[in-house]
């Protein structure tokens, strides 16, 4: 596939974003700033920057509890999304859901999600209305190795298939769930293979190669397009930080630092970076330029959500029914 | 007796049930190596090895169904939801399989195993791993419920859970994991449908659960200092529920808090204040009042999920306010 | 649809009404003409009907408040409706403007007072308990908790404390009357007070002694404006006439064992005063008119009422369409009318229907008086005692049976030659009964 030179930086761009700002929460969580549980998504970029990549703005995504990275590549503003984080009213929930739980109807995220397994029935039901609305939107949906057990996700692959839907299961495949290594978690090592039992293709690609990512995922959005139904894409890929910030020393109860190291050889930014400047679509200092540029976005996110206030208290009673007057 | 948080009374607990008794098999995510999510389950399988403390994968209706089906064939299954807001993934499993069968089955059949989940707010997890709806297991005939207060209670009726015939929700609490306690090294248990008067006292009554009935604690000492006698009632398991000593003690002191973190609406408070209303309310010298979360979902941003939750202070302003009626 | 109940218009001249019960309760099934609630109005304790079938949805009038008539106070829904937001907030509303029908929802309504509503006793349940125990009723206690609730230690207190032994209906009696109880000396065991002491001391307090202040109680009250409204709002002009008596009384005494036999009824002097002045109205119809702003009224119908003298004052009850009625007729309603006047089970209609009135003191040594007219009627007449009278004819004395009739009417739009010529009509009709009173 050819991708212009364009296409190729925002691939850059998204993921170095994604990246920054997840360095910048890990510090914050430290200092006690953003409250919590922070589930990062360092090392696993390229996926959420090939999927969404792929996608118009207006098809949706559900994310999962690592949604920091699935979000940013979708567009959502880092602004909102810091002040969340922060807990402030600015922020994408008016501070009622943090880092789990980022959503924006507007870019087409229908939320991450606390719920191992909680968002493919809702990206199934997303594609069904598409298909219902006589639209060609697509949703994508992003879940784990880990989920790949939850019920939830053979009915819902069940549904997809048996009614043509346009969806896309993106499985994360980061070899762990928690402190759970796949081995244990599950009898196979290709979780695509199971889009066998419902009748849809299925394809085990690589994870930290963005550009592998992106085609894999234009295909599937094409055949769900076009009406053929979903695909299931497997994409083995390594989480590099511990399952949350706070996990004693990046989850070395349950993996080697030895592993970890492999793993961050295979960056996937550093990847598309020595390809971009040996293909010579970009120097390093274009590239160092994107980086400065991200970072400013950053510092100015972070100094939006500083200067943001917190909700006041009796906001906590709003929100709770879409309309105020079943509120009591 | 010695010392010991409310995590390791729960660890020796089950340490002594799988010693004792090979049918015990611990099933969870992240039980193992990792310990379990609040380290309740350190170290048990470095001892008793993965066959007997199983990680599972995430598929909740599956390992809390295989626990039923275990349980109803010979085991004694001791199974880890990582939150209780995870236990909504498998409610058929617990309301319509667990609680159901021994009734439905004519009293064939038992399901002596016992489910742990844990609840309380204030870590900032928001919406779906911040819950306390406990009372809906309370709501289920078939199920007992536990919530221990303290590191004593959580080790004996951990253990009378294991060693009871019936399917047990085991309620832990975030908050209670790290405080500690005197806990004895041996084995005990604690019947079931026992409450504790924790602190008596003539005045007010404060019925309370969980991480509320250290707060009550506080708060009885506090009113203390303004003559004001608090009794504090610990039910420590919501099913069977000891009405005899909430009635007893209401019948003393005519006032009466119920102190419980679920949401205020059908809670545990709900069902406390309706006994009393039915079978002590001419007993009664003021209104019931409860101390409960707001009917909202936990909100994430602090400043919110701290006026979400209450505590001794919040009881003592209640206890001041029934003795407006002194 | 949700139908509006309100306080009917029960009567020309009724303004305020107050419920004093309701036989529904809120949630209630009802269906249409079952009685809702009780309502009082001046004179009269009424049940007021429900207009619909349906959910007793909603109650916007508590008892005890007085409010003009129309006001909506309650909310009937159909199955499955819910009850309009407009009703949520809970305060009576005024009807809508267009349900009004007569020009007198127009005059002024004295505003609704703003009493709160007494409702039951507020106690904590342990104050209940140890009230039952104690035989003492909660409702003389004061309290001293949150908002006046009576505690457990306010009854503690009072049992403690020497105090009046009460019975329950003695309470009620005592309450009703406006005694205080510790003022009435008890009979019963232990002095304690019983329903006949609460009686003698009313009896006693109502006694008027010089000296006394006694106050005006409410059907006093109403009395007074109503009779001062009228004296100072009609201009008042009298005439007297001297009715022979002896023909009617024969003819009475003629078909007296007839009705007695026959129909079981006793024709009283007054029926015959009924019957012939509607016959006289029927020549004269302004006599029937009342005045309304700038306009007179001639009313459809003939209602003569009678007054009767209660214990506690006066009431006139009317008996419909009196010219239409056979004598027989006149004579049943009359009783019954008296009957129920002195039981108290009037209708709020045949208290207000009346449109013109007779009133008699024959019974006493009066020979004529004059009255005041009953508003908003224009014409009532005054009958003094039957007297033996002679007189000369011929030169020769002879004596007769005489009562002075008086009339007096609203001289706003009854002339002096009008009222001589209804008077003599009367007078006619009164001498001559046997054509009179042909129509049985
Ligand atoms: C139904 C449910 N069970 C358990 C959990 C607790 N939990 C949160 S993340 C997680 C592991 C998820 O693993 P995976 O799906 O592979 O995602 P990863 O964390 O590796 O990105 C678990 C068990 C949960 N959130 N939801
Ligand atoms: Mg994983």
């Amino acid at each position: 596939m050819k991708l212009s030179k364009e296409k190729l930086l925002s691939f850059y761009r998204t993921m170095q974003t994604i990246r920054l700002f997840e360095n910048r929460i890990s510090d914050l969580y430290a200092r006690g700033t953003v409250p919590g549980l922070a589930h990062l998504y360092i090392g696993e970029e390229a996926v959420a920057a090939g999927v969404c990549g792929a996608l118009r703005p207006d098809d949706f995504i559900t994310s999962t509890h690592r949604g920091h990275g699935h979000v940013i590549a979708k567009g959502a503003d880092l602004k909102p999304m810091m002040a969340e984080l922060f807990g402030r009213r600015t922020g994408y929930c008016k501070g009622k859901g943090g880092s789990m739980h980022i959503a924006d109807m507007n870019m087409g995220i229908l939320g991450a999600n606390g719920i191992a397994g909680g968002g493919l029935p809702i990206a199934v039901g997303a594609g069904w209305s598409a298909k219902w609305r006589g639209t060609d939107q697509v949703a994508a949906c992003f879940f784990g190795d880990g989920a790949s057990n939850n019920g939830t996700f053979h009915e819902s692959l069940n549904l997809a298939s048996l009614h043509k839907l346009p969806v896309i299961f993106v499985c994360e495949n980061n070899k762990y769930g928690i402190s759970v290594c796949q081995l244990k978690h599950q009898p196979i090592i290709d979780i695509a293979t199971r889009a066998t039992s419902y009748d849809m293709p299925g394809s085990v690609l690589d994870g930290n190669d963005v550009l592998e990512v992106y085609e894999a995922v234009v295909k599937a959005v094409r055949r769900a397009r076009t009406g053929e139904g979903p695909t299931l894409l497997e994409f083995k890929t390594y989480r590099w930080r511990g399952h949350h910030e706070g996990d004693p020393n990046q989850g070395e109860r349950y993996r080697t630092k030895e592993e970890i190291t492999q793993w961050m050889e295979k960056c996937p930014i550093q990847r598309l970076a020595a390809k971009l400047v040996t293909k010579k679509i970009a120097s390093r200092q274009a590239l160092d330029a994107i980086d400065r540029e991200i970072t400013t976005a950053i510092d100015a996110a972070v100094e939006f959500a500083t200067q943001s206030e917190f909700p006041a208290l009796e906001e906590m009673y709003e929100d709770v029914y879409a309309s105020e007057d079943m509120a009591k | 007796m010695r010392e010991i948080t409310y995590s390791q009374a729960l660890n020796e607990a089950l340490r002594i049930c799988m010693t004792e008794d090979e049918r015990v098999v611990l099933l969870g995510e992240d039980i193992g190596c990792y310990g379990g999510i609040f380290q309740v389950t350190k170290d048990l399988q470095t001892e008793f090895g993965p066959d007997r403390v199983v990680d599972t994968p995430i598929s909740e209706a599956g390992f809390v169904g295989a626990s039923v089906g275990a349980a109803l064939t010979g085991m004694r299954p001791v199974t880890e939801i990582m939150f209780i807001d995870f236990t909504t993934v498998c409610m058929d499993m617990i309301i319509n399989q667990m609680a159901k069968m021994h009734y439905m089955f004519g009293g064939k059949g038992k399901v002596p195993m016992v489910l742990r989940v844990n609840i309380g707010a204030g870590r900032g997890t928001a919406a779906q791993h911040s819950q306390s709806f406990h009372s809906i297991f309370m709501h289920v005939p078939g199920l007992c419920v536990a919530a221990p207060s303290t590191p004593y209670d959580a080790k004996g009726l951990l253990i009378e859970a294991v060693k009871n015939d019936n399917p047990v929700i085991f309620v832990e609490h975030k908050r209670l994991y790290n405080t500690r306690g005197m806990v004895p090294e041996e084995s005990y248990r604690i019947p079931f449908g026992r409450a504790e008067v924790k602190r008596t006292g003539k005045d007010v009554t404060v019925f309370a659960t969980h991480a509320l009935v250290l707060s009550a604690l506080e708060a009885a000492e506090e009113a203390a200092r303004d003559g004001i006698d608090v009794e504090v009632i610990d039910p420590r398991t919501l099913a069977p529920l000891d009405k005899d000593t909430l009635i007893a003690s209401v019948k003393k002191t005519g006032r009466l808090l119920v102190a419980d973190e679920d949401n205020k609406t059908c809670g545990v408070a709900a069902e406390v204040s309706a006994i009393v209303a039915e079978d002590a309310i001419e007993y009664l010298k003021a209104p019931i009042l409860r101390n409960c979360s707001p009917d909202t979902p936990v909100p994430f941003s602090p400043p919110l999920e701290k006026s979400f939750m209450f505590g001794k202070d919040r009881l003592l302003e209640s206890v001041r306010r029934l003795m407006a009626y002194a | 649809m949700a139908t509006e109940v309100v306080i009917p218009m029960l009567g020309v001249t009724i303004e305020t009404g107050i419920i004093v019960e309701w036989l529904k309760k809120e949630g209630d099934q009802v269906k249409k003409g079952e009685s809702l609630f009780v309502v009082e109005a001046d004179k009269v304790v009424a049940e007021v009907e429900s207009p619909a079938s349906g959910l007793l949805a909603k109650i916007l009038l508590p008892v005890g408040q007085k409010v003009p008539v129309l006001t909506v106070v309650a909310v009937i829904t159909d199955p499955g409706e819910s009850v309009p937001a407009r009703y949520l907030s809970g305060a009576p509303a005024a009807a809508a403007a267009e349900r009004m029908p007569s020009p007198v929802a127009a005059v002024p309504m004295t505003a609704p007072t703003a009493l709160p509503a007494p409702g039951p006793v507020r106690a904590v349940p342990a104050a209940r308990t140890l009230a039952r125990e104690k035989g003492m009723d909660l409702s003389g206690i004061k309290g001293s908790g949150p908002a006046g609730v009576i505690l457990h230690k306010d009854v503690a207190e009072a049992a403690a404390a020497p105090s009046v032994v009460v019975s329950h209906l003695a309470r009620q009696a005592s309450e009703k009357a406006g005694l205080p109880l510790g003022a009435i000396p008890g009979s019963g065991v232990r002095g304690r007070v019983m329903q006949a002491d609460v009686a003698r001391a009313a009896a006693e307090a109502a006694a008027p002694r010089l000296g006394k202040i006694i106050p005006m109680d409410r059907m006093r009250r109403i009395i007074a404006r109503r009779m001062a409204e009228s004296a100072f709002t009609a201009p008042h002009i009298h005439f007297f006439s001297d009715v022979g008596m002896d023909a009617l009384l024969a003819f009475r005494g003629q078909i007296l064992p007839e009705f007695e036999t026959r129909l079981g009824l006793r024709p009283s002097v007054n029926d015959f005063l009924i019957k012939a002045a509607a016959l006289a109205i029927r020549d004269y119809p302004l006599l029937n008119a009342i005045v309304k702003g700038e306009e007179i009224h001639i009313l459809p119908e003939i209602n003569v009422c009678l007054a009767v003298a209660l214990p506690d004052g006066l009431i006139t009850p009317a008996v419909s369409n009196a010219d239409q009625c056979g004598l027989a007729e006149i004579v049943r309603l009359r009783a019954d009318l008296v009957r129920r006047a002195r039981a108290g089970a009037l209708t709020v209609a045949e208290l207000e229907r009346g449109t013109f009135t007779i009133s008699s003191l024959a019974q006493y040594d009066i020979s004529h008086f004059t009255a005041i007219l009953n508003p908003p009627q224009s014409a009532i007449l005054s009958v003094g005692k039957t007297r033996d009278t002679i007189y000369l004819e011929n030169g020769q004395v002879r004596s007769a049976r005489m009562a002075t009739l008086g009339l007096s009417v609203d001289h706003r739009i009854i002339d002096g030659t009008l009222a001589a010529e209804f008077l003599q009509t009367l007078k006619a009709y009164l001498e001559k009964p046997a054509f009179t009173f042909l129509h049985v």
